[in-house]
């Protein structure tokens, strides 16, 4: 209720006509999406992906090749964008998602790195150059796209956790034995997770490949891109609906502060908050917060991870 | 309603132990078939080879003309087999309720439940194993005995036609066995046949139409359960002589058991 609140008023940003906050709250509703994506595998499914940010890679590409063929239109890059991650992540899930738990995790990583490395030597790619796109005059398209993509991103987190699909990923997660005796399809419905999971991150590339204006290797395969949105959905909570958006909002406006007040060691204090929320938090704060949980479930949680 | 299981000279291999040697028994339509043994005698690893948790290494199991090792496990409960782990597999962060509802979504019918029916499906059978009070805790809040009902239910939740039965009586006190035997008694009546895995002598005694005797692997047994307990195989590798003496004493006019 809130997190729609909250979203309905960021469509107003763009009214501002403030580049700067136009260009914070559309980096926002990015991460917010990269980490809803992050948070149907890894929250809801329990595979825990480092990988994700090849999804956005693939996003920013698509914007990119579809901008070399003079198709210089976000609306048409978004779907694409997600359609072709999903293909790849179903195509990469069947035989990496029979693996189970910590080897999936490291399958993940190399294929993040072996992508960059793979996009970075293929010419028509652009190479190590990268690719510039033209952008529309009318540049808050953008921030719509950006928030159009978050606002799907929810809406689809908070259908799948009312429907069967939600339970059996959950399930899943609980006890991969024990859903698989109940009749579910474990490694199908892991691939499945993984593909809607790619979707997002690849929706808000696109648009952020049109945003930037420039693309290559290193900016599309960031390797904070891979680490930020999982970050986020530990501070939000995982496995809920809202808590990546939470954990987006606050992690940017922690950033930020840090970055504003202290330039030169900005990154620093932010690793120290990466493990503070870590350690203090690690069912995320829509569990404090949330009806289960409370001060109380906050202390035992505490105490139940030896800090 | 249900097929007839047959097990077909199963054997499973664990590198160099043989956990199951040429095992055999059929199990008609309908009934209540216990299976019990020493410890170690390979009777939960049966349950697998059944439940198609195991492929076996030798023989096979089949039901209703299909061969369980050719099918994969999340299918084996739409052919209408379901089971309860001895190690109970709750999955831990979902309610009670939920547990159950997950069954309900996939097991047998569950591709013609929605999702608020196999929630209202999830609401009866927690009343029918007393677990209703507890419906809206996480299941990793429930003690020992509540999580043997939860396996039940969840369980019953498949609309299973076979369903094994692992211990799910070990903890319980004794008008609590009397409620369960009540229950599977309940769900035998509705045609569902029942193989049960139990070391309460008494509670498998008074349900068993017929016993299947495990020892080290090998059936050493089988028949109507007075018959198999009088064996001497059966006596010397399992029940003991004390027991034999206990049972006598008991049928012929005594009240201790």
């Amino acid at each position: 209720m809130v997190c729609c609140i909250t979203l309905l008023v960021l469509l107003g940003v763009p009214l501002l006509h403030n580049g700067y906050y136009e260009n914070l709250f559309r980096g926002i509703l990015m991460f917010a999406a990269m980490a809803l994506g992050w948070n149907i595998i890894g929250g809801y499914t329990g595979y825990v992906s480092f990988g994700n940010v090849v999804f956005f890679g693939i996003g920013t590409y698509v914007s990119g090749v579809l901008s070399l063929h003079g198709i210089q239109n976000v609306w048409i890059a978004i779907p694409c964008a997600a359609v072709i991650a999903a293909v790849f992540a179903a195509i990469l899930g069947v035989p990496i998602l029979r693996l189970r738990g910590h080897y999936f995790g490291i399958a993940t990583l190399g294929i993040a790195l072996a992508t960059q490395e793979i996009v970075a030597n293929i010419e028509p790619l652009g190479g190590g150059t990268g690719i510039t796109l033209q952008q529309a005059a009318w540049f808050s398209q953008y921030y719509y796209a950006m928030w159009l993509v978050c606002a799907l991103s929810l809406l689809a987190t908070w259908l799948i956790a009312r429907s069967k699909l939600g339970y059996a990923l959950v399930a899943i997660r609980e006890n991969e034995d024990a859903a698989s005796v109940l009749g579910i399809n474990t490694t199908a419905y892991k691939v499945g997770a993984w593909a809607i999971s790619a979707t997002m991150p690849a929706a808000a590339g696109a648009v952020f490949a049109f945003s930037n204006g420039y693309i290559d290797p290193s900016v599309g395969f960031d390797v904070d891109y891979n680490v930020f949105p999982i970050v986020m959905v530990i501070l939000g909570g995982m496995g809920t609906v809202a808590g990546p958006v939470v954990g987006a909002f606050l992690l940017t406006a922690i950033n930020e502060t840090l970055w504003n007040r202290y330039p030169q060691v900005h990154t620093l204090f932010f690793g120290v908050a990466i493990v503070l929320v870590v350690l203090f938090l690690p069912r995320g704060l829509l569990y404090v917060f949330g009806r289960s949980g409370g001060w109380r479930g906050f202390l035992k949680s505490l105490t139940a991870y030896r800090v | 309603m249900s097929g007839s299981l047959s097990v077909r000279d199963v054997g499973m291999r664990f590198g160099g132990l043989a956990a199951l040697d040429g095992v055999s028994f059929d199990v008609a339509p309908g009934a209540i078939v216990g299976l019990i043994g020493p410890n170690g005698s390979g009777k939960t690893t049966l349950m697998n080879v059944i439940s198609g948790v195991y492929k076996p290494s030798a023989g096979s199991v089949e039901y209703a003309g299909r061969r369980i090792a050719d099918v994969p496990t999340y299918e084996v409960c739409k052919l209408g087999i379901a089971r309860t782990f001895q190690i109970v597999k709750p999955f831990a962060g979902l309610t009670v309720l939920e547990n159950v509802a997950v069954g309900a979504m996939y097991g047998r019918e569950g591709k013609r439940r929605a999702t608020a029916a196999s929630f209202e499906r999830a609401r009866e059978l927690l009343d029918i194993v007393g677990l209703a009070r507890v419906s809206a805790r996480p299941a990793s809040d429930l003690t020992i005995p509540d999580r043997k009902r939860l396996e039940v239910a969840k369980a019953l939740a498949l609309d299973p036609e076979v369903l094994l039965l692992d211990e799910v009586m070990a903890g319980l006190n004794a008008s609590e066995v009397h409620e369960a035997l009540g229950l599977l008694r309940a769900v035998n009546a509705r045609g569902v046949t029942l193989i049960v895995v139990e070391h309460l002598m008494k509670a498998i005694m008074s349900i068993s139409q017929s016993l299947v005797v495990l020892a080290e692997g090998k059936k050493i047994a089988e028949g109507p359960p007075e018959e198999v307990t009088a064996s001497p195989a059966v006596i010397q590798a399992y029940l003991g002589a004390r027991y034999t003496e206990r049972r006598k004493r008991s049928r012929n006019g005594g009240e201790t058991a």
